[in-house]
């Protein structure tokens, strides 16, 4: 089943588009969301919200429609997004008062193991919460409200290693039984190899490919070569760059012939993500 | 939309603003005093500050994320206001009752606090919220150019009101007697007062939830 369906979703901003973007997400897994800043990742994210309005397209999450049954999806679904700030001066416990009655299926009890788990003092107040603690906090709560989505908008963003390593297990754990599934958009790469299912890749409001982790970064090659050889295969890498031993660049895998005999390796998602930017530099 | 109002009650609104209308409305009891002041006083201090609470603990997004439909948040939101200026009316007009038991033998050069001064109040505030609220939620984040032109709407009704009680000499017979005949019209423009106020809210609200609906948060 599909925890998550996005087809073609269009948005136009003087500046800015999204462009088709269609992708899925099988329920019980982890999907990494990547991008650069400015991509399109918080104005897909936003549009699966129903928070801003799509020019088309079509959202539906667990089958159901998004723009018919947002009510009733958006009590499935839980949002925690790294950095935002929301009446900080706030005890938690006021904060999960208000919360809660917004919520038909809340469960007090799922709230305070949630509570323990993660150690949440509920007489502190949220600006007293670091930030990783912040997130954990709203993870608490959209579990305690019983979503089986959770969409996180870079979640481990101005965390530490050791604080971002102890989310991602947390994540893992979340999905281990199967029945939440977790859209995790972020630009630190590192995070998404360590525990997404899934990568959906965005690049300039257009969706550059999705799929399973490994395939995905398999569908590409880093290409090392002498300087020598680069005109050889120039029109057929996405980007390139010169160092002092020759050149590295990115190609799509298909497109690579053992015959050219250059060193070539599978790429980290880091480094994917560096060589689309720079195509895009390439043309402005 | 019950649990949007209680938590703009328990979240939103510090407190101060709830105990602000006893204060605000104690200036009544200044005799003779232009009361029209002490209504504006909701829309120079009350308004800005809440809507600037707003804006710094990030309300918009928070309440945003929940499942609430857009319509309702406007609606909340438009209840509260209108919950909190009705508080300021009622307790100015206790205080206003005070005041007229007090100083039985004072002259009033401004309206006198009666039931038809209150009613151009009703009027005042519901100018207020009619050029406040649609304008404000254009953008659902900038205020100040609408609460420029709401406070000046209300001002101007209320200046050009006060003058022509001053200035013309059946209008100042109507808000300033206390013959049955006066009294009996003063309650009726109460009763108009509440029932523009009504409307005009009601206006209000339907005018920003067309608005807010094309926003993009």
């Amino acid at each position: 089943m599909l925890a998550l369906d996005i087809r073609n979703v269009n948005k136009s901003y003087p500046n800015f588009q999204l462009k088709n973007v269609s992708f899925q997400l099988e329920k019980g897994y982890i999907m990494g969301f990547i991008g650069a800043n400015g991509a399109g990742k918080t104005t897909t994210i936003k549009s699966i919200l129903n928070m801003t309005r799509m020019d088309s397209g079509e959202i539906h999450v667990f089958g159901k429609n998004m723009a018919n049954h947002e009510f009733e999806l958006k009590q499935e679904i839980g949002y925690a997004m790294g950095g935002a700030e929301f009446y900080t001066r706030c005890k938690v416990k006021a904060l999960t008062d208000v919360i809660k009655k917004f919520y038909a299926h809340w469960d007090d009890e799922t709230y305070r193991i949630y509570l323990r788990k993660f150690k949440l003092d509920e007489n502190k107040r949220i600006a007293e919460l670091s930030t990783g603690m912040k997130v954990k906090y709203s993870i608490a709560i959209a579990l305690s409200h019983g979503a089986k989505l959770l969409i996180l908008d870079e979640p481990t963003s101005g965390l530490d290693p050791v604080a971002r390593d102890e989310l991602l297990d947390i994540f893992q754990g979340l999905v281990a039984d199967g029945e939440i599934s977790i859209l995790f958009s972020t630009h630190i790469t590192s995070d998404l190899e360590k525990c997404a299912d899934f990568i959906t890749f965005i690049e300039d409001g257009q969706i550059v490919r999705s799929g399973e982790k490994e395939e995905f970064k398999e569908s590409y090659l880093l290409l090392n070569g002498a300087a020598t050889q680069l005109n050889q295969v120039k029109d057929r890498l996405i980007s390139y760059k010169m160092n002092s031993f020759g050149f590295t660049g990115l190609i799509l895998a298909g497109d690579y012939e053992h015959s050219w005999n250059m060193k070539a390796a599978t790429p980290s998602l880091e480094e994917i993500m560096v060589y689309f930017a720079k195509k895009e530099d390439a043309y402005v | 939309m019950y649990n949007l109002v209680l938590k703009d009650v328990r979240l939103a609104v510090p407190p101060f603003f709830f105990i602000l209308p006893f204060l605000i409305g104690a200036l009544m009891l200044i005799p003779g005093w232009i009361y029209f002041i002490v209504l504006l006083y909701f829309c120079w201090i009350t308004i800005p500050n809440l809507f600037n609470q707003f804006k710094a603990q990030n309300d918009l997004m928070f309440t945003s994320v929940l499942p609430v439909a857009k319509r309702d948040m406007v609606k909340a939101r438009v209840a509260v206001i209108v919950g909190l200026e009705l508080l300021h009316i009622v307790i100015a007009a206790i205080f206003g009752s005070i005041s007229m038991v007090l100083y039985p033998d004072v002259t009033y050069y401004f309206f006198p606090p009666n039931m038809g001064f209150w009613g151009l109040n009703l009027v005042m505030l519901a100018i207020f919220n009619l050029i406040f609220i649609p304008m404000f939620y254009k953008t659902a984040y900038k205020f100040g150019w609408a609460l420029f032109a709401a406070v000046t709407a209300a001002m101007l009704f209320a200046g050009i009101a006060q003058w022509l009680g001053i200035q013309s000499p059946v209008v100042n017979d109507l808000f300033y007697g206390t013959g049955t005949q006066q009294v009996t019209l003063q309650a009726f423009i109460l009763i108009a007062g509440i029932m523009i106020f009504a409307a005009l809210s009601i206006m209000a609200s339907r005018l920003a939830v067309k608005r807010f609906l094309r926003v993009e948060l």
